[in-house]
């Protein structure tokens, strides 16, 4: 058979946004991947250095729409530790309780689009939806906005929660953990289901560590690595965090990894909401005049839900001088080549699939 | 001379007679009843594809907790025709890279052949074009012919998503068509006769999916594969190959293939409830009406199968048809056969 | 860690990566118009350390080794550094620019970059 060239996108069905992919395939077997990408290019890195500190806020979010708690949080405290400020004790686990929700909204969302993927029609989709719109309604009752929050204020966040938010989100968790466990019988007792993922798309332990792959799709190669123990911030170490592991590299491994980490973030935000100081959690205002920073530069990295974000900061008087994202999306993306070959046409949309991306993420 | 002349005086008298009153009473009478006759199944058909397409949006919404169509008509009991209506009024547009007149007329044929096969199924003891001693082959026949038509649109249509689904939709015919036969075969076997009425009729002791619970699985399967309907969608995969075949069809002929959709869906659940669960055998109601039953039983049971499958994977179909669906007709086969042989001491 | 001569940065980056620094997190620059910084943040995954390289390029001569070889992550890097300061890397068996629906007029992260007349709103 000769090689062929198929051109996926930039608009097709599951490439999740703006996304083309030149697949070179020999009969049914892929031979390259070239991912064409910047179809939603905005240079956030470029606008971040003409606005002041706090205006970026909304930018940040944008990067990933899917989850913009965490990438707002991963902003401010980029910003906080270049102006030398404290994040008050409560607004810690505030922090924490909104950020493991978000952490579960995304992980839900990427449960229902991967099992579109692989050709469910739409029910995995809808239910999780339903689950994750729950989170967000809790998050709207936390932060006033139900998509950009624009919450995170410098040494704390804008509002405290609210009365008899404590008693809704245990409502909630109580009912997206029920529902969990459904979705995991569910899955793993159809042996289709488990034979589109098991052994699809492996990922060696040391090409995880070559290709230089977060996250999830870290852990899921058996590296034990989470930013959230490594390089511990906030409480999550006196949470008593532990990050999932699996040793599978395949993609059936990435599902089982987020799947455990939905249930570790429920354990957490139950934990935080237990264990939470009585105190003041708002930050400073947003209108930060006069800001002198502390520091020359300032290096943050946060898990987020698609993996390990980064932001390397250099100060300027009221703005940035320089801005460096490292996007999660961006860098798994790039070794979807090396994971994808030699499998089968249909299997790249399950690896596309268990990589979980959001293309404004990886175009910046 | 003389034994041209008798010869001549022959043939004219034979066609004559060919032509008497009563042989011509016949055909027209025979024709015409066919017309009807096919005039009124396609108008059933219809009238299936309305309803099915609506108990199908229906189903899918409750099974993934939306309401599904509410606006048009009671329930939104006719969105399905506002949607035809739609896609009707639309451009019919073919690609420029498309070999048009087949790719416009494979579709056509797709269609063509569904009505047709439509004819050779009864409906009940008394509805019915015609009692053909050998129909389950023809309508073997008939459904083969569609995965090769379907490869022609596909091939046609100078899509590459187009033709890569062509290539599938062959390697899928390879992959259940034998199973399937395997399991017809036991079932003229059971039923001493490839006829439909013969092969209701065997069944007024015991369902034959009862006497071959293995020949009615593989059959199921296979005819889910031969109905496209997940987890085998592989061909028309929406999130891989867009809409395989389907992706170049302009709004018209999109409309056609989604009657082709519901009307190879009837056919399906039909040949499936005549071959396995009796027909139209049943107490009290009419027999038109127990078979209309068991079709929607057996094709809200596919439409379930859809809400909650994902799609197969082509090698792992190929895989599955080989190495377990055709030992298991094989089996299923030997075992009816046994049966026919013992089958009283059973 | 301090700031690493241009000359030293090969090798200085071949010995990290010996020493067990596997782990590639980002391949960054900053402008300060006199000089161009580029940083490497390097991880040992094993040992949960963290390492900085840095080190300055003169914005006239903006040309570093690919690190391709070493760290296959650095591909896409490398070629959004190409693409947003011009930086040349050398050893690349692919040139593209990772953006691509970039006319190639300017590097946009650099200081010096200004929206060209075709991006001016019109008036």
């Amino acid at each position: 058979m000769s090689e062929t060239k198929i051109n996926i996108g930039p608009i097709h069905p599951s490439t999740h946004g703006v996304l083309r992919l030149v697949v070179t395939v020999d009969g049914d077997t892929i031979k390259e991947v070239e991912p064409h990408i910047g179809f939603l290019h905005r240079g956030v890195e470029k606008l971040a250095e003409s606005r002041m500190y706090m205006q970026n806020i909304v930018y940040m979010e944008k990067l990933d729409y899917a989850a913009p708690m965490a990438h707002q949080e991963l902003y401010v405290s980029t910003v906080e530790k270049l102006l030398g400020i404290e994040v008050k004790e409560r607004a810690e686990y505030v922090r924490v309780v909104l950020l493991e929700l978000q952490r579960i909204a995304s992980h839900l969302l990427w449960l229902g689009t991967m099992c579109n993927d692989i050709g469910q029609m739409f029910s995995m989709f809808m239910w999780t939806m339903r689950d994750r719109d729950m989170i967000l309604r809790l998050l709207q009752e936390a932060t006033g906005q139900r998509m950009f929050y624009v919450n995170m204020r410098l040494g704390g966040v804008n509002r405290d929660l609210p009365a008899g938010f404590e008693d809704d989100t245990y409502k909630v968790l109580d009912s997206i953990e029920h529902s969990l466990g459904e979705y995991k019988d569910f899955l793993e007792s159809n042996p289709v289901f488990m034979e589109r993922l098991k052994n699809v798309g492996v990922l060696s332990r040391e090409n995880a560590i070559r290709l230089g792959v977060t996250g999830p799709v870290l852990r899921g190669s058996g590296i034990d690595y989470d930013v959230r123990r490594n390089s511990s911030y906030y409480k999550y170490t006196k949470l008593g965090f532990r990050p999932a592991v699996e040793t599978g590299g395949d993609s059936f491994a990435r599902y089982k990894v987020r799947m455990k980490e939905m249930q570790e973030s429920i354990s957490l935000v139950r934990k935080a909401l237990e264990e939470m100081p009585k105190g003041d959690a708002l930050g400073l205002p947003i209108k930060l005049i006069g800001a002198v920073p502390k520091e020359k530069e300032a290096i943050v990295k946060r898990e987020l839900p698609r993996g390990e974000g980064m932001m390397y900061m250099v100060a300027d008087k009221q703005r940035p001088y320089r801005l460096a994202i490292r996007a999660p999306a961006f860098i798994n993306l790039a070794a979807l080549d090396h994971i994808s070959r030699g499998q089968r046409l249909a299997d790249l949309f399950a690896i596309l699939g268990s990589l979980d991306l959001v293309m404004a993420d990886v175009d910046k | 001379m003389l034994t041209n002349e008798l010869a001549y005086s022959k043939a004219v008298a034979y066609i004559m007679s060919l032509l008497s009153w009563d042989k011509l009473n016949f055909i027209y009478n025979f024709v015409l009843a066919n017309i009807v006759y096919g005039v009124i199944v396609i108008i059933g058909v219809m009238l299936f594809v309305v309803i099915f397409g609506w108990v199908e949006r229906k189903v899918m919404a409750k099974a993934q907790f939306r309401h599904g169509p509410t606006k048009v008509g009671p329930y939104g009991f006719f969105q399905n025709i506002a949607d035809a209506l739609k896609l009707l009024s639309k451009e019919n547009f073919i690609p420029e890279s498309a070999d048009k007149y087949l790719f416009v007329s494979s579709i056509v044929f797709i269609l063509a052949i569904l009505l047709f096969s439509m004819l050779i199924v009864p409906f009940s003891g008394g509805i019915y074009a015609v009692d053909l001693s050998v129909a389950l082959l023809a309508i073997f026949v008939l459904l083969s012919v569609l995965p090769i038509l379907i490869f022609v649109a596909g091939w046609s249509s100078g899509n590459k998503f187009g033709s890569i689904s062509a290539q599938r939709s062959i390697i899928m015919m390879v992959s259940y068509e034998m199973p399937m036969l395997m399991v017809i075969a036991a079932v003229a076997l059971a039923a001493h006769s490839f006829s439909f009425f013969s092969i209701v009729g065997a069944q007024s002791n015991m369902y034959f999916a009862v006497l071959m619970p293995i020949g009615f699985v593989v059959f199921f399967i296979a005819m889910l594969a031969e109905l496209e309907r997940p987890p085998f969608d592989i061909r028309e995969a929406d999130s891989e190959l867009i809409s395989g075949w389907l992706t170049d069809v302009g709004a018209p002929f999109y409309a056609s293939v989604l009657i082709v959709d519901y009307a190879r869906m009837l056919l399906g659940s039909l040949l499936i409830v005549l071959l396995f669960f009796g027909g139209w055998q049943g107490p009290f109601l009419p027999k038109v009406a127990w078979l209309l039953i068991k079709v929607f039983i057996v094709a809200i049971f596919i439409i379930v199968l859809r809400a909650t499958y994902v799609r197969m994977r082509l090698d792992r179909l190929l895989r599955f048809g080989w190495l377990w669906l055709l030992p298991l007709s094989i089996i299923n086969l030997i075992w009816v056969y046994f049966f026919m042989v013992w089958g009283v001491i059973l | 860690m301090p700031k690493i001569e241009y000359a030293n940065l090969d090798a200085e980056i071949e010995k990290l990566h010996s020493e067990g620094f596997t782990y590639l997190t980002k391949i960054t620059a900053v402008d300060y118009v006199d000089h161009v910084e580029v940083l490497y943040f390097l991880r040992d995954i094993e040992k949960n350390k963290e390492i900085v390289v840095r080190s300055d390029l003169a914005p006239n001569y903006l040309r570093l080794k690919s690190i391709m070889h070493l760290y296959p992550a650095a591909d896409w890097y490398e070629r959004e550094l190409s693409e947003m300061f011009g930086i040349d890397f050398i050893g690349r068996k692919t040139k593209r620019l990772l953006l691509e629906k970039w006319d190639g007029k300017g590097n946009p992260l650099r200081k010096s970059f200004t929206w060209g007349s075709k991006y001016e709103v019109q008036e």
